[in-house]
This record gives structure tokens, C-alpha cells and sequence, in this order.
């Protein structure tokens, strides 16, 4: 370990210089604000229309209903709507606001609205060019050619990765809830969350639902979204090993997250689609109880096969860059 | 970052880099243990009970807050433009008190709800007695539904063809037994408010065959005013007469629900029923 | 010749072959590096310098053979045997966005014992002492250059490889190299030298082998294998047709026609009519005496080697390589 602290070092060290880092917080310090604005707006509407939350939440839940009489409405769907109905519901009737206009709440949503798409992107700006970079630079064989076993590079490079996947996870979080709290207030910490909605079919088993402080929920989400994180970056580690260019190493791994995206949406009707990594990037899900892309879906199977493409990725990546020549 | 020797760079990167992965993964341990074995755990939410407006003269409030609960004829149906007798009401009152700050509360009309649901949702839901418990007037619509699915088989919107007036007939005790309980409802929730039910009319009176089913809607109406004559504080606007001669002016092409000037004449109704 | 070269064996590579995509690319290398001196490997493009170095340094796997730097096998123990090594291959490749200082401080850090000293050490070394805190993305190619060498310079390597390490630089700049190559040679440094121009080996090298098209065609002093495999002797007279007449005269000359040699036109650059010969070079203080006598004003005499297509061309010939 003495002599892989020191190479971590330098991993992390050139991540930080290439200021890829820096580039997270500047995208994180311009979406941030607009996102606040956007929410700040909604806040001002709900405002002049509804007298206080429980107004506004008794309508949703009404318009939720009025949308579920309706014959043209997808089953799929109003599947959905109904078990938010029924989520809504359970919040008005034990009198707690699931979206009290405060700086942590607004954290909590726009983590969990990040995790598909915005928390990928972000991981793909530093993994993406981990070991494509180098070779583009062509700094590898000055990397390959040191007395050091080419395993130890390639663990040191991740090691670096999951260091920075952290930072952004957490950096996210503080500069949400700086930024936010300017506008919305700093408290919320306390405030109760409902967690343990467990669905069955279109309703929801609510004997297992218990409220968590936020501070809780924030945490257990973020620590969620960590994990969801560093399967892309294992993912893409493995793609920049495999591929030559870093742009054509972005692309890959930007089709493959959007692609799960959308197939998140279609849904239900391709069963199998239950197994590629990118669709079960949503394990806040889970937390909040709202319903998987797939019928059957659990946390605990969205875990499964996110490890199985982790270590997947890992042990090809281990033995490509173990093996293979350096040719350019 | 020129003065950051990158010995200290690193410390610095390493410690937070540490700090925050041990952080994050206390939080999924914490999260999986928590979602693969929940336990479920009553929360005591402390309840808000809203106070209730001060009963008396709408002309003295200072605040008229609405709200509307009941079937489609509530939620505006049919209206293009979408604003029913609910918010043409409120235009009204807000004419005819200036003085007032005239809002809606919240409009809580369901599609097709029938009066036995609206028993559940008002005996059940906190929500909807939340709501109406701020209100100093509740304006609702209720039992046709009841009356006109019954009779039309299954949907209100089916053909006119379709309809029995047996069978029209023999649901009546049954849903006025329903609109008894939600009068005895409302009255609990909200003894303070203006409540105001606009009664039934026969969308099908231009029909031949069915024109007698006017009878049976104005036995309804009357037994309705009946329960709602018992409190003081709630009134009934009749509109069968609306749609009688000028059913073709006032119905909206779905032959059931009133149309924009349908809806007017209904809220100009109201407004002139509340003082 | 080196005062610090011993016998002993820094590198040796026994029979070394390469296969890529089933086509043999190295077909059976065999050298051995000695201590203390510069040895040259010479060849044209394509011949398989670069991926034998690539190999040597265990960037690319040989498809069998074998390479031992300082006993150490680089297939069983690369960490043992990369110890003892220093290189460049191909151009010097640093971190633009890291200072030089900081290029050297990662480069450090995966090696043993090497502190800010060593580093402030090879800094002075090559010279870089004014501009090292500066950002690799402002440096010239030469600056460059010397921070690779910096680099390879500090794990203290018994070995240092350069890949054509001249491509690239101005006049001076080559001849501040040889100085340098010399001067670790003459610390005790043993150094690999790939080039494809015959000079510059000549100039710098003390042993070389020289390989084509995958083999190695003959290893050998620097003197054996290319001052014996004959030079040219180029003459400039000021009466150009006198002197033609004058060397047609001898008999041990011979006169070689405009499009029969080998030698680099470039070379004959702001030169007008010469007269390219092959002969003795002993001969050339007589020669020179006659014509001066014969009052032929000689301008100038060149000995200039055979291109390295030309040497190949004899050693493949079968002609004799001295």
C-alpha cells in the first residue's frame, strides 16, 4: 500500500490539473441557480393559487384522479399516477409536505432528478478519458515504461476515479443546498420523509412505510446515487481502456446511459431490457417508492445486475490493460 | 492554486475524497438496510385543523374562499373554456363584492364520482375536509351520476336510447339516502359555510321518450331541497328549467353537460343565491 | 574509445521475435549491451527499431525471446528489470498541463528513493533549472527533449534508451546531445541509441547493430561495419574539367558518374561540379600535392559516408563489410 499511496497520488493530482474537477463545479454553479429560478417560479404560482400546501397537494392528488376516469390514459401510465395518488395521499394524512419550499428538500429532488442522466454526464467528464487520455498524449509509455506493475496504474487510476465520483456526489449536494437555501431557506434538516412504500401491482403496501428525518433521506439518497455513480464509472473506465480516442469513449458511454433512459420510459413491454446496466441507474427510486421502469424490479435487483456490470467491467478492463501492447 | 504546493494539494483532495466516500457509504449501507429490511413505524403527524371563517354575511367577509367539490358538472366539463360554473361564480362575487378578496379554495370534482364515493372522500380523505374547512362558501353537484349511469347501463355519456326510466326511477331512495349523508358531512366539517347544491336537470328533454324523465329528476330536486332545507346554512339553486326550451343553447355538444352559457346561467344563479 | 565501458552485460536480448496479427514483424534480434557504452541501432523506418525498444521496455509483449536488463528477465519481473532504466520512445512525452517540475515530481513518485534533490539534481543536469516551474504546454520541442531526458535520468538508470533522439532538433541542439550522451557514457551509463541516419550513429555510437526489415543484419564497432564498408571521396576543383582530367589520370581512382552514387543530393547543396570518387584515402595529401602542382586550385575534398540504404545495399550484396 506505501507504494500505491504515492501513485494515487499522481492519478488524483492529474485529474485536479486538467481542472476536470474545476469544469464539474462550474456546470454544477450555472445549472444549479437555473434549476432554483425554475423552482422558485413554481413556488410563486402554487403561492398565489392555493392558500397553503395541503390546498395544493388535495388538488394534485384531485387532478391525479380526474386524469385516472379517463379512458384515453396508457394503463402503464395510470399505474404510475395512481400509486403517486396513493403516496400523495399518505402524505396529506399524516399532515407532512413532501415538498416544503426549503433548501434541503430542494436538494433531496434535484439529486434524485440527476441520477439517470446529470450524475453520469458528470462522471463521464473524469472517467472518460482516464486511460484514452493518456494514450492520445501518449504519455502512457512514459506511464508503462516506470518500474511499476501496470495493475498497480490501473487500480491507482481508479482508486482516483472513485475519489473523485465522491467529491462530485458531495459536491453536488453542499452547492445544491448553498445555492438553493439563498432563495428557499436553510432548514428542513428535521422535516420528516416517507420511505418503505413497497408496490404491489397499481397499489402500494403502506404497513412498512416509516418517516426518516431528511437529513436521513438526503443521505441515503446520496449514498444511492454513489453507488449508481461509480457503476458508470466502472463502465466507463473499461471503455477508455478498450477505446483508443476519448471522444469516441464519450460517445459510447453517453449512448448507452441515454439509450437506458429512454428504454426507462418505453418500459414494461421488453422484459430483458430489466438487465442493462443503464436502466437501473435509478435506485433513488427505490427510496422515494415510486414505481420501476420494469414491473418486478427491486432495489435489491437493480443492485445485482449493476454489480455484475461493475465487475464485469473491471475484469476486462484489468486484463486488457494488463495484456495488451502499446503500439502508438 | 500557484501557492498550493501539491503535497498539501493532495492532503486536501485525499482527506474530503475520503471524508465524503466513508459518508456516502454510510448512507447506502444505511439506505439498503433500510429498504431490504423496513420495518414499519407509525408516524404521528400532528394533525392541522384549519380555523373555520367566521359564519355570518358574505357581504361583510373580508375573504370568500370556495371551494368545490362533486361530479363533472363542478369540474367544468364541457365547458371549452374550461372555467365551469366554479370560476364564473367567483368572477360574480367578486363583482358583487368588491370590497371582499374573492378566491378559490381548491375545486376538488372528480369526473363522474357518484354521491356514494363523495360519502367516502368526505368521511376518509383529510385533504378534502382540510379544504373545506377553510371555506366560508362550498359549492357542490352530486347525483347525476347516480341517477343517469344507473339508467344509461354504465357511462352518463352513453346514448339517450339507452336509458331506462324504470330504472332511473327505483335508484332514487338509493342516492338521495347517499346525498343525505353528505349533507350531514358537510354540515359536520363546516357548519360556518355557505353551502350551496345546484340541483338536477334532465339533459335528455328533448328527446320524446324521455322526457318524462323530467318527473323523476324533479323528485329528486324536491328531496333534495328537503335535506338541504334541514340546515340553515345551505341553499339549493334549481336548473331544470334552464334546460328545457333552451336545452339547445345551453348544452354542450356531449348532449349531457352544460356548455359555456349553460354554465354562466347556473353561476349567475349562485351568485344571486348568496348574500 | 570510452574510458568507463566494462564487460559487463546491461542488456542482452537472445532471439527475439515479434508476431502481430500473425505476421512476423521482428524475426529473431540478438544483442547485447555492454557497460558504460553507447551503442547504436541503426536501421531504416520501418524496420523494426521502434518495436524492438517498445519491448525492450515492456510496452509491447515479445511473441518469444527473450530480454534480461542487468539479470533481470522484463517478462517475469518487470519492475526489477524497469528499475534499471531510463527511456524516451519516440517523441518526449510530458503532462502539458503540469509543470515540468511537476512532470518530474509524478515520474518520481513511481520509483524508489527519489527525492527533491535528485530531481533538482537532473533539472541542473539538462539544464531546464530556468523554465521548470513553467507549464510543460509552453515549452519547445528542445525543452521537451530535455525534461524526457530529465525524466529518464531519475531512477539513476544503468541503462538509458533513446528512440532517434535527435528527430526534431536544430544543428545545435544535436551536437549538445552527443556531448551529453558522451559525458553519461563516460559516467558509466550504458545507452541505446536508435537512429536512422548512418552519421549520427557514426558520430555518436561506439557499437552498433544494424537491422532491416526485422533482422539484424550485423552487429559490430562502429568503425568495422561502417567506416570499412568504404566511403565516398568527393573533390572540388576550381577548374573543374582540369581537375576532372587529372583524377581520370589515376589509376586507384574511381570516378563515379552523377546518378551512380548513393550519396544524399542534400549534401551537395551550394557545391558545384564535383567530382565524386572511390578510392583510397590515404591517397588524398598526394593527390591534392599533384594538383596544386599541376596548378589545379582545389576548393575542397569530402569524405562522405554511404547513405544507410547503400551500406544496406552492400551488406545484402554479400560485399565485403570489412
Amino acid at each position: 500500500m506505501d507504494r500505491l499511496l504515492p501513485l494515487i497520488q499522481n492519478e488524483a493530482l492529474k485529474i485536479w490539473k486538467k481542472k476536470r474537477f474545476l469544469v464539474i463545479l462550474i456546470v454544477l454553479l450555472i445549472l444549479i441557480p437555473i434549476f432554483t429560478y425554475a423552482q422558485m417560479k413554481i413556488a410563486e404560482t402554487n403561492k398565489s393559487h392555493f392558500k397553503d400546501w395541503r390546498n395544493q397537494l388535495v388538488q394534485q392528488i384531485n387532478e391525479y384522479q380526474n386524469m385516472l376516469s379517463s379512458d384515453r390514459i396508457p394503463d402503464e401510465w395510470k399505474r404510475s399516477r395512481r400509486i403517486a395518488v396513493q403516496q400523495l395521499q399518505y402524505y396529506l394524512d399524516h399532515d407532512v409536505n413532501p415538498n416544503s419550499p426549503d433548501g434541503v428538500t430542494f436538494t433531496r429532488s434535484f439529486m434524485s432528478n440527476a441520477v439517470t442522466l446529470f450524475f453520469p454526464l458528470l462522471v463521464l467528464a473524469i472517467a472518460s478519458d482516464l486511460v484514452s487520455g493518456e494514450r492520445t498524449a501518449g504519455t502512457i509509455k512514459m506511464l508503462l515504461t516506470r518500474p511499476v506493475r501496470r495493475w498497480k496504474i490501473l487500480f491507482s487510476k481508479l482508486v482516483a476515479l472513485t475519489m473523485y465520483v465522491s467529491l462530485t456526489v458531495v459536491a453536488s449536494a453542499v452547492l445544491c443546498y448553498l445555492i438553493s437555501g439563498a432563495v428557499f431557506g436553510y432548514d428542513g434538516w428535521a422535516m420528516p420523509v416517507f420511505t418503505g412504500f413497497v408496490i404491489q401491482g397499481s397499489s402500494i403496501e403502506s404497513s412498512f412505510v416509516h418517516a426518516v428525518p431528511q437529513w436521513l433521506y438526503l443521505l441515503m439518497e446520496a449514498g444511492l446515487i454513489w453507488v449508481s455513480s461509480m457503476s458508470v464509472a466502472l463502465l466507463a473506465l473499461m471503455v477508455s481502456v478498450l477505446v483508443r480516442s476519448t471522444a469516441a469513449s464519450i460517445v459510447t458511454m453517453m449512448a448507452a446511459v441515454i439509450s437506458g433512459t429512454i428504454l426507462s420510459s418505453m418500459s414494461s413491454s421488453w422484459q430483458s431490457a430489466k438487465f442493462i446496466f443503464s436502466v437501473n441507474l435509478q435506485l433513488t427510486d427505490y427510496l422515494a417508492g415510486s414505481p420501476p421502469p420494469i414491473t418486478g424490479m427491486t432495489l435489491g435487483f437493480s443492485l445485482l445486475v449493476l454489480a455484475f456490470w461493475a465487475a464485469a467491467s473491471l475484469t476486462v478492463s484489468f486484463s486488457v490493460f494488463t495484456k495488451q501492447d502499446i503500439m502508438n | 492554486m500557484r501557492t498550493l504546493s501539491s503535497g498539501s494539494l493532495w492532503k486536501l483532495i485525499g482527506l474530503s475524497a475520503v471524508i465524503s466516500t466513508l459518508l456516502l457509504l454510510a448512507g447506502f449501507g444505511y439506505a439498503v438496510k433500510d429498504m431490504l429490511h423496513p420495518k414499519g413505524e407509525a408516524f404521528e403527524g400532528t394533525a392541522a385543523v384549519p380555523a373555520l371563517p367566521a359564519s355570518g354575511k358574505l357581504s361583510e367577509a373580508k375573504e370568500i374562499s370556495i371551494t368545490a367539490i362533486g361530479d363533472s358538472l363542478t369540474k367544468g366539463t364541457g365547458d371549452a373554456t374550461g372555467e365551469g360554473y366554479v370560476k364564473q361564480t367567483i368572477a360574480l362575487l367578486a363583482k358583487k363584492y368588491p370590497d371582499a378578496d374573492v378566491r378559490l379554495n381548491n375545486n376538488l370534482a372528480v369526473n363522474g364520482l357518484k354521491a356514494e364515493r363523495l360519502v367516502r372522500l368526505l368521511e376518509t380523505d383529510k385533504g378534502y375536509r382540510y379544504a373545506l374547512m377553510q371555506s366560508n362558501v362550498i359549492l357542490f353537484t352530486i347525483g347525476g351520476n347516480d341517477l343517469f349511469q344507473i339508467a344509461a347501463g354504465s357511462s352518463a355519456n352513453k346514448k339517450a336510447d339507452e336509458l331506462d326510466l324504470n330504472k332511473l326511477k327505483a335508484e332514487l331512495p338509493q342516492g338521495l339516502n347517499q346525498l343525505a349523508k353528505v349533507t350531514k358531512l358537510l354540515h359536520d366539517i363546516n357548519p360556518n359555510a355557505h353551502v350551496v347544491y345546484v340541483g338536477l336537470y334532465n339533459p335528455f328533454y328533448d328527446i320524446p321518450d324521455f322526457r318524462a324523465g323530467s318527473l323523476q329528476i324533479q323528485a329528486w330536486n324536491e328531496q333534495a331541497y328537503a335535506l338541504l332545507h334541514q340546515y340553515g346554512n345551505m341553499s339549493m339553486v334549481p336548473t331544470f328549467d334552464l334546460f328545457e326550451q333552451t336545452i339547445g343553447r345551453y348544452l354542450s355538444s356531449d348532449h349531457f353537460h352544460p356548455n359555456h352559457i349553460g354554465y354562466a346561467q347556473i353561476a349567475s344563479r349562485i351568485a344571486q343565491s348568496l348574500e | 574509445m570510452n574510458k568507463a565501458m566494462n564487460d559487463e552485460i546491461v542488456l542482452s536480448v537472445n532471439d527475439l521475435k515479434k508476431q502481430i496479427g500473425g505476421k512476423p514483424i521482428i524475426k529473431g534480434v540478438t544483442f547485447d549491451v555492454r557497460g558504460g557504452e553507447i551503442f547504436g541501432f541503426l536501421g531504416p523506418n520501418g524496420a523494426g527499431k521502434t518495436t524492438t525498444i517498445r519491448m525492450l521496455v515492456d510496452l509491447i509483449k515479445p511473441s518469444s525471446g527473450e530480454i534480461t536488463i542487468c539479470g533481470e528477465d522484463i517478462g517475469r519481473n518487470p519492475e526489477a528489470a524497469l528499475r534499471h532504466v531510463g527511456c524516451i520512445v519516440e517523441n518526449p512525452e510530458a503532462y502539458p498541463f503540469l509543470t515540468g517540475w511537476e512532470n518530474l515530481e509524478h515520474f518520481a513518485r513511481m520509483q524508489r528513493n527519489i527525492d527533491d534533490t535528485r530531481i533538482r539534481e537532473v533539472v541542473q543536469i539538462v539544464g531546464l533549472d530556468a523554465r521548470i516551474h513553467d507549464k510543460v504546454r509552453t515549452y519547445s520541442l528542445g525543452m521537451r527533449q530535455r525534461l524526457g531526458i530529465a525524466q529518464a535520468l531519475l531512477g539513476r538508470p544503468k541503462l538509458l534508451i533513446l528512440d532517434e533522439p535527435t528527430n526534431g532538433l536544430d544543428p545545435k541542439g544535436i551536437k549538445e546531445l552527443r556531448v551529453f550522451v558522451r559525458m553519461l557514457a563516460d559516467q558509466g551509463m550504458s545507452l541505446f541509441i536508435s537512429s536512422h541516419l548512418l552519421s549520427e550513429i557514426q558520430l555518436m555510437c561506439d557499437r552498433v547493430a544494424i537491422i532491416s526489415k526485422g533482422e539484424v543484419l550485423a552487429v559490430g564497432t562502429v568503425d568495422e561495419l561502417i567506416l570499412g564498408a568504404g566511403q565516398y571521396v568527393v573533390w572540388q576543383f576550381e577548374q573543374p574539367g582540369a581537375g576532372r582530367r587529372l583524377l581520370e589520370g589515376e589509376l586507384d581512382v574511381q570516378l563515379i558518374g552523377e546518378h551512380e552514387h548513393r550519396i544524399d543530393e542534400s549534401l551537395f547543396a551550394g557545391m558545384q561540379d564535383v567530382q565524386v570518387t572511390t578510392m583510397n584515402q590515404e591517397r588524398i595529401p598526394s593527390l591534392v600535392e599533384k594538383a596544386v602542382r599541376a596548378g589545379i586550385g582545389v576548393v575542397a575534398v569530402h569524405r562522405i559516408a554511404p547513405t544507410l540504404e547503400e551500406l544496406f545495399l552492400r551488406m545484402t550484396e554479400g560485399e565485403s563489410i570489412g
